[in-house]
């Protein structure tokens, strides 16, 4: 066991752990941040997606040993219920969720797109998002969910 | 003699002579570089169908579209940026329309761009377009090229700025290296050997141009065929030599590299990575008899490669390092990252399901003679094509570090593929790194 300290969504937490134990386990069991998924275990899927230093990565894959300093974030830290985030309402507004199991991983996958690039294209939206599976189907809701988001962000951009 | 006292009509001659010279040599230069545009065409010509299916298949075979395709949406639109020493190259678009494609193209405009590297309107296209192997194509693979391209939906898609570095921006330039490697012969089969060879000859050299990438270029970007298929790099890869240089692991036979190179995946032996991709991408959708003769052909060299003796125990789970490892910590490192991030799709290879996942010690990238393949496999992962079922390996770019990158290219090298250690892979994850 070793002491992790971790920045998410802005806080600092201190985590003992060991330092094979992947980024997905500690967010889940250790900080209660539920928002990623256990989907394949393997980096197939993308349901456990988090960004990491603004990347998005599978957090099944990240031991928590590799993590640093470098800042991760979970869907928890887009929005709440109450005050959902500019992709949280877009994917609200799209419907873009069936049974709701991938979308978390699928709006932080967005949300690293977003953060580097706020217009993509729509080809640059389907090659960013081609890596998370959604077994419903909703994959077409989704990319309108992404595009909407964009072009949110893109009016906040011309107002600010 | 003293110069001052030479007589000033002897030193008029003799600059004279330098001028008429110095004219002469711009006139020759001028001669060699300029090309002249040949005529619009104000529609194209009405194609047999026949001849346009014959043109897609041999543009397959081509992996045409590896560059000249960026969004699968809008085929052949060009916009694809290609690295190379002299600078950045961005394919064009090679849709009929009439302002930014090749609409106005006639077959002769198009004939001469595919065997003398030189667009319609007379400027030199730059060698990342292969007409030095395409200049042996048939005719009659041309003209049914030509009908496949002019048939296919015009595209309003302008060419990007090429980035080339000084001096190389200067286009006419192109006419020197042309007199270097440009070999203006027409494809010869070898008569030694049989039609399915020296069909896959023609395709693997004329068309597919695998050798632009799997044999060494000269310091001045030419194709050096006297080392044909001893390996080459492409984008940063390392591009495995074909014959007794292979560094493969494992023997090739020749219907596994059809496999291969029909779907991407010879199981249990290689998945195709980096630029491979594009071209396994383009190969699928040729004739797979086309596939069959290139497999023939290229195996006809790879056979040559010494058979190698299996690394004792392998393939199965990688081991820990030896307690009296010479370079312990990293090789502690190398194997830390393995075991958590690797091992639980490589150790258990996984051949049977739709994520399979290469046992590490057959995997070729470790036996390469320097890192670069690795690394950006590690970094990069392996991604099937827009909406296609393939492979997939997710990418640790984002994950790792890079003394974790380093680290695990040499822990895999020393005890995946058992090879001398390759130097300079900290410089080559640094490199990896830039865009």
């Amino acid at each position: 066991m070793t002491t992790y300290h971790l920045r998410v969504n802005g806080r600092e937490h201190a985590v003992d752990s060991d330092p094979d134990t992947p980024l997905l386990y500690v967010l889940r069991n250790d900080l209660h941040l539920n928002g990623a998924k256990f989907g394949c275990g393997l980096g197939q899927c993308g349901a456990c997606t988090v960004t990491l230093d603004g990347e998005s990565v599978m957090s099944c894959l990240v031991p928590v040993s590799v993590v640093g300093s470098r800042p991760v974030g979970t869907v928890e830290g887009l929005g709440t219920a109450q005050a959902p985030g500019v992709l949280q309402q877009a994917f609200i507004a799209e419907q873009a969720a069936q049974c709701g199991y991938c979308i978390a991983g699928m709006m932080m996958r967005a949300q690293a797109l977003l953060a580097k690039n706020p217009s993509p294209t729509d080809a640059e939206i389907r090659k960013h998002m081609m890596p998370n599976l959604c077994r419903c189907g909703t994959h077409m809701r989704i990319l309108r969910a992404v595009r909407r988001a964009a072009g949110a962000l893109g009016k906040q951009g011309a107002q600010a | 003699m003293d110069r001052s006292r030479r007589p000033r009509q002897s030193r008029r001659r003799t600059r004279r002579i330098l001028l008429a010279l110095a004219v002469l040599l711009a006139l020759a230069a001028w001669a060699i570089m300029w090309r002249p545009a040949l005529d619009p065409q104000a529609a194209a010509p009405r194609f047999d169908q026949a001849l346009v299916e014959r043109g897609q298949r041999v543009a397959a075979v081509g992996t045409c579209a590896a560059c000249h395709t960026v969004d699968p949406g809008r085929p052949y639109a060009g916009g694809r940026a290609l690295a190379t020493p002299f600078g950045t190259v961005y394919s064009t678009n090679i849709t009929p329309d009439a302002r930014t494609g090749i609409g106005q193209w006639s077959e002769a405009a198009f004939t001469r761009a595919l065997r003398e590297g030189v667009s319609r309107d007379g400027h030199l296209l730059y060698p990342a377009f292969p007409y030095d192997h395409y200049t042996r194509l048939a005719q009659d693979d041309i003209r049914a090229m030509y009908a496949w391209f002019m048939t296919r939906p015009a595209l309003d898609a302008p060419a990007h700025d090429n980035d080339m570095r000084f001096p190389f921006g200067f286009r006419p330039l192109v006419a020197f290296w042309n007199i270097l490697y440009l070999k203006r012969e027409p494809w010869r089969p070898d008569p030694a050997q049989g039609a399915e060879w020296n069909r896959g000859y023609y395709l693997s050299v004329a068309v597919a141009h695998c050798t632009a990438c799997h044999t060494p270029r000269t310091k001045l970007g030419g194709t050096d065929f006297s080392r044909h298929l001893d390996g080459g790099e492409a984008e940063g890869w390392y591009v495995p030599a074909l014959n007794a240089k292979s560094p493969s692991p494992l023997p090739w036979t020749r219907d596994h590299l059809a496999e291969y190179l029909r779907t991407g995946i010879a199981p249990g032996h290689a998945a195709a990575g980096g630029p491979m991709q594009a071209s396994v991408e383009n190969l699928r959708l040729a004739d797979p008899r086309d596939v069959d003769a290139i497999a023939t052909y290229i195996h006809s060299y790879l056979a040559r490669a010494p058979a190698r003796q299996a690394p004792a125990g392998r393939p199965g789970p990688m081991p820990a390092p030896a307690a009296g490892d010479p370079d312990l910590a990293r090789m502690q490192a190398g194997y830390a990252v393995y075991a958590n991030s690797c091992a639980r799709c490589h150790d258990l290879g996984r051949a049977e399901t739709s994520g399979a996942a290469l046992q590490l010690q057959k995997a070729v990238a470790l036996y390469d003679p320097d890192p670069r393949s690795l690394i950006r496999i590690v970094r990069q992962g392996i991604a099937p094509p827009d909406g296609e079922p393939a492979r997939w390996m997710p990418a640790f770019g984002a994950i790792l570090s890079d003394e974790q990158t380093a680290a695990l290219a040499a822990y895999l090298r020393r005890y995946g593929a058992g090879q001398p250690q390759w130097e300079h892979i900290e410089d080559e994850v640094k490199k990896a790194k830039q865009p």
